[in-house]
Formats: C-alpha cells, sequence, structure tokens
C-alpha cells in the first residue's frame, strides 16, 4: 500500500479535508477516537474543499480548487481517480445520492448547481443563479436536495426537488454565512453551522421549526451528523468540534498535529441509511 | 528503504525543519507530511490556501508565504482567494478586476480602491438609444458612456439642448425651430 492512501477499518469514521489531504477520525459510538486518526489521502498539491462518502461503493468524493475537479478513491484503499476534469471553476460542496447513483457539487464561480452520474458522466445544470453556494446535501429517499448560499447581501438556505423543480427559499432570516449545512436522516433534521451569526440551528425542513443547537462558535466552515452528534470543521481553531445536539454543548474536539485550515467533513456509514429510492416508489 | 542492509539506507527527509516524510512505495517518490504553517506541496512549495508566495524559491528568489493582496476586494469567507504561487486575485468582488483587483471590470466605473464598497464600482448603465451600437463599456474613471452625435450626459441618456428625437438610436436631430417665434 502507499503511504497516502490508508485503507480504512471498518465502522463509522469521520472524513474531512485539510489543505491537500483527506483526514479520517474513527468513531467509537458518538465519540471520536482522536488516537486513531489518520491521513487516507495524501494529496499535495491540492486544495480539498468538499469531501462527501457513497456508503454502497465505500467511495470518498471531494472536489478540488487548484485544477478543479472532482475526484474519487475507495476508502479500502484504492488511486484517487479523477471524475470530472473539465467545465468546473471553484467546485466547493459536494453531496452524493446514493440511491439514484448520482452527484451534486455547487460551484462558487460559476455560481449554480450541477448533477452527474457518479463516474462524472451526464453532467447537467440544475439549479442556476446562486451567488455565492457552498453547502449542499441530499435527502435521498426523498429526492430533494438542501444547499446555502452565503451571499453577503442576502444569505439563504434553499432547496428543491433533485430536478431542480419546486425550488424555493427555506430559511432567510438571521443567517450569516451559512458555510455548513448536514441532514440527520433518521431525525430528518437539517443543521447549519453559521460562521456570520456564530451559531448552529437546527430545522425540520417539512414543519418548519427552528430551534438554536450552541452559540459562541467561532469559524465553522463543513458540518456533518452522526446519531445525536454534529461535528464541524471551524477555521480559527483548526480543529473538529463535537457538538452534542441534546445537551446542546460542545462535547469534544480534535486537533490535527498540522494547523491549517480544514475545509468539508462528512460522515462515513458503516452502513448506508435505509431508505428506498422515491422513484421506485412512484 | 531501511531493509537493504547499506550506510545509504536511510536519507534525510528533502523537506524544511520540522517536516517529515515518507516513501511512496510504487514511485519511489519521497513525499514531505507535515510541512511548516503556511506551506504544503510535496516539498512544502507550495503555500496554503489564502496565500501566495514561493516559500522555496523554485522559480526565482524565496517569497514567504503571504495573504493573498486583492485590494481589499476579495472576501475571507471565499476559497482560492488568489493564485498560491502567483498571487494573481481569482474572486475579486464589488465588480472589480484585474491582478489585484484594483479596477472595475468590464461595465462598471469609479474607483476600485475607494474604501467604502459604495463608492467603488458603480454599473456603466449606458442608455441603450444613446450610446453607439455595440459599446457596453464606458471610461473606467469617469463612467462616460460613448455617446452618439448630440447626445449628452454620462449615460447618453438625453438630447443636447437644441436637439429631439433620442429614441431614433442615430443620435439627436436638430430642433429647428424658428428663433422668433421659439421662447430660449
Amino acid at each position: 500500500p502507499r503511504p497516502d492512501v490508508h485503507p480504512l477499518p471498518p465502522g463509522t469514521h469521520l472524513l474531512f479535508a485539510q489543505s491537500g489531504r483527506i483526514e479520517h477520525v474513527p468513531l467509537e459510538g458518538y465519540d471520536m477516537k482522536k488516537e486513531n486518526a489518520k491521513t487516507v489521502l495524501h494529496l499535495p498539491e491540492k486544495v480539498i474543499i468538499g469531501v462527501a462518502y457513497d456508503c454502497v461503493e465505500k467511495m470518498v468524493y471531494w472536489s478540488e480548487i487548484t485544477s478543479p475537479s472532482i475526484s474519487r478513491a475507495s476508502i479500502q484503499g484504492g488511486e484517487p481517480v479523477a471524475v470530472i476534469r473539465s467545465d468546473l471553476s471553484s467546485p466547493e460542496g459536494i453531496a452524493i445520492d446514493h440511491l439514484g447513483r448520482t452527484m451534486f457539487w455547487t460551484d462558487s464561480m460559476k455560481d449554480h448547481i450541477e448533477v452527474a452520474s457518479l463516474d462524472g458522466s451526464h453532467v447537467f445544470m440544475v439549479n442556476p443563479a446562486l451567488v455565492t453556494p457552498r453547502a449542499i446535501v441530499t435527502d435521498p429517499a426523498n429526492g430533494i436536495l438542501y444547499w446555502s448560499d452565503w451571499n453577503r447581501e442576502a444569505p439563504k438556505i434553499e432547496t428543491s426537488y433533485m430536478d431542480g423543480s419546486n425550488r424555493r427559499v427555506l430559511v432567510k432570516d438571521d443567517l450569516g454565512l451559512p458555510n455548513g449545512l448536514t441532514l440527520d436522516s433518521q431525525s430528518s433534521l437539517l443543521c447549519w453551522a453559521d460562521a456570520g451569526t456564530h451559531q448552529v440551528e437546527c430545522m425540520n425542513p417539512a414543519q418548519g421549526d427552528r430551534r438554536k443547537v450552541i452559540e459562541g462558535v467561532q469559524y465553522p466552515f463543513g458540518v456533518t451528523s452522526f446519531g445525536r452528534n454534529l461535528y464541524y470543521t471551524d477555521w480559527r481553531r483548526d480543529a473538529v468540534i463535537a457538538v452534542d445536539r441534546y445537551a446542546a454543548r460542545e462535547s469534544a474536539e480534535f486537533q490535527p498535529q498540522k494547523q491549517t485550515k480544514l475545509y468539508g467533513i462528512t460522515t462515513a456509514y458503516a452502513q448506508c441509511p435505509s431508505g428506498q429510492n422515491y422513484c421506485a416508489v412512484n | 528503504d531501511a531493509t537493504q542492509g547499506t550506510p545509504e539506507d536511510c536519507h534525510p527527509c528533502p523537506c524544511p525543519v520540522g517536516a517529515t516524510c515518507a516513501l511512496v512505495p510504487k514511485t519511489r517518490e519521497v513525499v514531505c507530511t507535515n510541512c511548516p504553517a503556511g506551506t504544503t506541496g510535496k516539498r512544502c512549495e507550495l503555500c496554503d490556501d489564502g496565500f501566495f508566495g514561493d516559500p522555496l524559491g523554485q522559480s526565482g528568489p524565496v517569497r514567504t508565504c503571504r495573504v493573498c493582496k486583492c485590494s481589499d476586494n476579495i472576501d475571507p469567507n471565499a476559497v482560492g482567494n488568489c493564485n498560491r504561487e502567483t498571487g494573481e486575485c481569482l474572486k475579486c468582488i464589488y465588480n472589480t478586476d484585474g491582478f489585484f483587483c484594483d479596477r472595475c471590470r468590464e461595465g462598471f466605473y469609479g474607483n476600485a480602491l475607494s474604501t467604502d464598497p459604495t463608492h467603488k464600482c458603480k454599473a456603466c448603465s449606458c442608455s441603450v438609444f444613446g450610446t453607439v451600437a455595440g459599446a457596453s463599456g464606458c471610461s473606467q474613471v469617469t463612467g462616460q458612456c460613448q455617446c452618439l452625435p448630440n447626445v449628452a450626459q454620462r449615460d447618453c441618456s438625453v438630447c443636447e439642448p437644441g436637439f429631439f428625437n433620442i429614441q431614433s438610436s442615430k443620435g439627436c436631430e436638430r430642433c429647428n425651430c424658428n428663433p422668433i417665434g421659439s421662447t430660449d
């Protein structure tokens, strides 16, 4: 095996980007096993922003902005392969629909959202006219997308179906810089980390009830959920911070040895969340 | 490779002080794994995102990594604000453009270096009737659009005194009023 490609042991992990690497921290229950944290992939010339995980083929996908591209590699130890290499300007957030076998990403220079098959074929634009889109998440069971746009004049969190139809604004009041977004499939809670209001908040998109989880966070970039916890990366603390949603407090911190900005974060589940493709139902 | 049994088995890392390195077996390439703060790359030769320079002096004199220099016309919440080697600004805001976001982008005018964002770059908004066909821009500094004959104002929106019919899109025509029967 290459020293820059480390296969992951079974179990659930956090995967996050730090400059030219994708790091992982195993989870034991909801606790980060910091002493077992390791670099999964080392791509020293890249600046990796978004990270997503396909639980079916156990692949990590990432977006990279120095030679704008989207790539993937098996977390069981495989070579990185670029799946999209052209027509990207500044790809940031990336999300996988593991049921539909597609991926979605935001591009902060082309200012829209695109979708493609996981092998990089069949690229389509789904949501145009964004300003500074960043995070994106999928709800594969319901065929829904959520994304954040940190536009300083009018930050918002929006939603649409995966084909771009039924687009509407979900949150626009009391937002600052909603850099991170995550959907917990079990609780159906959409949560965001805001570097402008310095808060982490959640809501049930169907009911619209919005509640604060924690205040006084420093500079969140990415956020992901697993069970009762949220985990976010922070640009000031150069760390991954665990937040207990129920207790509404910070429960742990993991600071990698190298102190530089952390970007996207995702949960690599041991198994895919249960759920049927909405297309299979209809 | 420490298993060959020769004095040359282990070499010092070709990395700056404090960095560690690893050998990629397949390619036998040495990669630094723990570059000093602000630097990255196989040999710690690159700057982190948001910084630019040439920390090892690979293409000229050594330039330590510095924060992107973009005339305060970038957003610190953005990623990839400048080219990590040359420093060329890539994400100018407030309708600015240029290597250092130091001028207005095409179709805008004003002072890109003004400290007040509202005074930076404004849209030319040239009149569709009074402007020379195909001229979308205006003077970078004054904002003057390229007016058709006998058309006035910065945005070429009105006829000069004594002229009419800006809607013709060919310039304004003389009024031809009788000087005896007309006022002013």
